[in-house]
């Protein structure tokens, strides 16, 4: 693999910048990696290397005139295909937005061209971001690199296979309930999800719109940290974005005390389910290393955790019978050409563009929002999630951070079920609106990654990032193996 | 869920289901709605309901009409499946 593609982000843009490295050089290395790991990975719905070299050309030729350069001046990334892209197809992995061409640039779009980035392409993704294996996509099943049998996780496991794989340094995803930071546990790479409201979702496809949030892929955390630099901040046009100042979240984040005087939570129910024995194991291992470097490891109880999958259920499920209603077959996407009247038209349109998993989280939505189910089903639900996030706040009281292993298990082959408590602990995150960041830890017997994951407290974003660089200095992975694919 | 419930549902959210698919969709939601039963545990006297975490109250802007160039709105329209002039097209809605 060429070695301009294992840099980190900030030397990358920093020798592009100096004229030490083309970004043209850059893309064409990417487009290399990517012919050679494709086959086997597809991660990509879409790739647009005509278009990116002609960017990087103009990069180059904008820096020999002594231009300004950006933060991202010059580096690939990848995007995941729920996020808009003006005068580009965006089909959410359906066959409903299969035609479909943005009229308008997401935010983070905007300001991933403001700082210099280039699109290199549409990473694959469950269909409309349901699933947690990349399964669903209604074209294509994206493999996990580390062993292409398996599945990448999801929804996001197209950006996740990509960045693992080394075709690009980074990649942009969403998350609802977990689907960045379960697929970066699975490939062996950072993935962050942020406080609910840190970045703007305008111009993404939603889901689920209490838990959604979109995020970052990266192969280390500073990278992560630096994409969400560019990302993040306000914006009237997304009504649940903070107005918070613009922080650079790669400041300090390498202190060496920074787990000194930290206080880390492990949840006491952590014990309560069947996890992998080499996740526990290394998990263990990792607990061990981070009181060696000076923090306290406290056990702390959220017995409300035993909800979660539940919980998550019923509202994710409601909130997309509400969302998916967009899909109508009338202003844009697919319209059934078998429709008798103005219902039966919506009917078959959806019905026939629109996949089972899809339909099924539909149905369940709306049965559990109609009138005989609404009050024990979902009202009960919305103040059970009142009951986590007031045991979570709870929890904090006594550490700064809470510490899991990402996932309970391994990743499995395609067609094979993982069990539902499997991301209890990434979709505490979107059910509490908190931040949250997978870490890789180490690799198993059979040569797959495995994550850990760090929860902070609404907006400790910052520290969050350093606490996650500590780790990673001292987790012993490395980062500069990359799958042979 | 019953079978005449799951076809209400159906139709409530416009979504043709066909004879024959009645059976899993039916299996399915059975099950989810039997796995959520566990919410019916905890005692949530007292407790609100959670809608958003966010604490934000009415984030204003300048009421200011922007300009939309007629390119757009073109392009907004020629998405959709059937157009004519500045109109959807649609089925006739009133008998």
């Amino acid at each position: 693999m060429n070695e301009i593609l294992k840099m980190k982000v900030k030397e990358l843009k920093t020798k592009i910048c100096s004229d030490e490295i083309k970004s043209e050089d850059v893309i064409k290395a990417c487009f290399e990696r990517i012919r050679k790991a494709e086959p086997k990975v597809k991660a990509f719905l879409k790739l647009n290397e005509d278009h990116s070299l002609k960017q990087a050309e103009e990069v180059d030729n904008k820096l020999k005139s002594g231009a300004k350069c950006g933060l991202l001046e010059g580096v690939p990334i990848g995007i995941k295909d729920n996020i808009m892209v003006k005068d580009e197809s965006m089909t959410s992995a359906s066959k409903y937005l299969e035609n479909y061409v943005s009229p308008y640039n997401a935010t983070v779009i905007e300001k991933l061209k403001d700082a210099g980035a280039i699109f290199v392409g549409r990473t694959n993704m469950d269909e409309f971001a349901m699933g947690g294996s990349t399964e669903t996509s209604a074209y294509q099943k994206t493999a996990n690199p580390w062993d292409i049998e398996r599945i990448p996780g999801g929804s996001s496991g197209g950006s996740a296979a990509a960045v693992a794989s080394g075709m690009v340094p980074f990649a942009l995803g969403s998350d609802t309930g977990g689907s960045i930071r379960q697929p970066s546990g699975f490939c062996g790479i950072v993935g962050y999800k942020p406080s609910y409201g840190l970045i703007s979702r305008y111009g993404a496809c939603a889901l689920a719109s209490s838990f959604d949030q979109i995020g970052t892929f990266a192969k280390n955390v500073t990278d992560a940290a630096l994409l969400t630099s560019v990302i993040a901040g306000k914006d009237y046009r997304d009504p649940v974005c903070e107005p918070n100042e613009w922080i650079d979240y790669t400041n300090d984040i390498d202190n060496p005390d920074t787990l000194k005087t930290l206080k880390i939570g492990v949840p006491k129910q952590l014990f309560d389910y069947k996890t992998d024995s080499e996740i526990s194991k290394y998990f263990n291992d990792a607990v061990n290393k981070i009181k060696l470097e000076g923090a306290e490891v406290v056990e702390i109880d959220v017995p409300a955790y035993k909800y979660v999958p539940a919980l998550y259920k019923v509202i994710m499920c409601a909130e997309v019978s509400a969302n998916i209603a967009t899909f109508d077959g009338i202003r844009y996407g697919y319209r059934s050409p078998n429709g008798i009247s103005l219902n039966d038209e919506y009917a078959k349109s959806r019905a026939e563009s629109l996949g089972y998993e899809v339909k099924k989280r539909i149905l369940f939505g709306t049965y559990v929002l109609g009138a005989k189910n609404y009050h024990r089903c979902y009202h009960q639900a919305q103040k059970v999630r009142t009951l986590l996030i007031n045991q979570i706040i709870d929890a904090y009281k006594k550490c700064d951070f809470i510490f899991s292993p990402t996932t309970l298990q391994m990743p499995v082959k395609f067609g094979e079920m993982l069990p539902e408590e499997c991301d209890i602990f990434l979709i505490a995150a979107n059910l509490a609106g908190l931040p949250g960041i997978t870490v890789p830890c180490s690799f198993t017997s059979t040569g797959m990654p495995m994550g850990v994951h760090f929860m902070g407290s609404r907006f400790s974003d910052a520290k969050l990032f350093k606490v996650a660089r500590s780790f990673e200095k001292i987790s012993g992975f490395d980062t500069s193996k990359y799958p042979i694919v | 869920m019953l079978k005449e419930e799951l076809e209400t549902t159906a139709f409530l959210a416009r979504i043709d289901i066909k004879e024959d698919e009645k059976e899993k969709y039916l299996a399915d939601i059975n099950r989810m709605f039997n796995y959520v039963e566990v919410l019916q545990e905890p005692n949530v006297t007292g407790l609100n309901p959670t809608t958003h975490v966010t604490a934000l109250r009415n984030v204003w802007r300048e009421d200011i009409v922007k300009p939309c160039s007629r390119e757009v709105i073109d392009q907004m329209l020629n998405s959709a499946p059937l157009r004519e002039g500045s109109f959807y097209k649609i089925k006739k809605v009133i008998g």
